[in-house]
């Protein structure tokens, strides 16, 4: 029996009205092009994650994102998420974002390769059609870009 | 997850914000996203949710409830 997170989440957010769950207008799915061993892969975030020297997320309806280096030895990332859940993943955000977990598994040949940057953006926004258009189509291109196979999206 | 709709979810049955278990534990880390990314051959079509059935404790416990909830109010 899984917890029952959404009632505590819709009292949480009052008095504002409870965030509605949104199916996308083009449902996604590719055929996987490789097998694991052979796949760049990038991690994707929602907790609103950064580099200490980038700008920092704007409360609540900040539709930008970051690019996250991929390699854990470039230095510590913050949370800005505004989430009630993000004292204990402050202490340490590989919890959310395992970036250094990751590593390790190219580094054991599980994976073929970890993409150069990862992506990081706000969760819980409410402005869907905006997140569809501008900030996913964003995203993929990023992702193109980076020649990744694998995204892998952690929620927050 | 089912309503969203996303391409492939697994359900990871740890406390929101520790998805890949307690802080500072590399192993468990390390452990829980090869288990994820291990699943990917078994989808096959988009909206799937499947279930990792992963123990935030070791005995299937669910005394971690309580103290999420206690930490989500007070953190609220």
């Amino acid at each position: 029996m899984a917890f029952e997170y959404l009632p505590m989440m819709a009292q949480n957010s009052a008095p504002r009205p409870p965030r509605i769950l949104v199916k996308p207008s083009k449902i996604a799915w590719c055929v996987l092009s490789k097998p694991l061993i052979r796949s760049r892969v990038a991690l994707l975030t929602s907790a609103a994650l950064r580099l200490p020297s980038q700008p920092p997320f704007v409360p609540r309806e900040d539709l930008s994102f970051r690019r996250v280096p991929s390699d854990p030895d470039t230095g510590p990332v913050v949370i800005d998420h505004h989430s009630g859940i993000g004292a204990v993943p402050k202490t340490d955000p590989e919890i959310v974002f395992p970036r250094a977990a990751l590593a390790a598994l190219a580094s054991n040949g599980i994976i073929g390769s970890v993409s150069p940057l990862h992506f990081s953006f706000m969760g819980g926004l409410r402005q869907h059609a905006e997140v569809e258009k501008e900030l996913a189509p964003a995203l993929g291109h990023e992702l193109l870009r980076a020649q990744v196979d694998l995204a892998l999206l952690v929620p927050y | 997850m089912n309503k969203v709709v996303a391409p492939r979810a697994v359900f990871v049955d740890h406390p929101v914000g520790r998805t890949f278990g307690p802080p500072h534990d590399r192993e468990r880390n390390v452990a829980v996203l090869a288990t994820v990314l291990a699943e990917l051959p078994e989808f096959t079509h988009p909206g799937m949710v499947r279930d990792l059935g992963c123990n935030w404790v070791r005995d299937g416990s669910r005394t971690w409830e309580e103290e999420l909830r206690a930490e989500m109010v007070r953190e609220h």
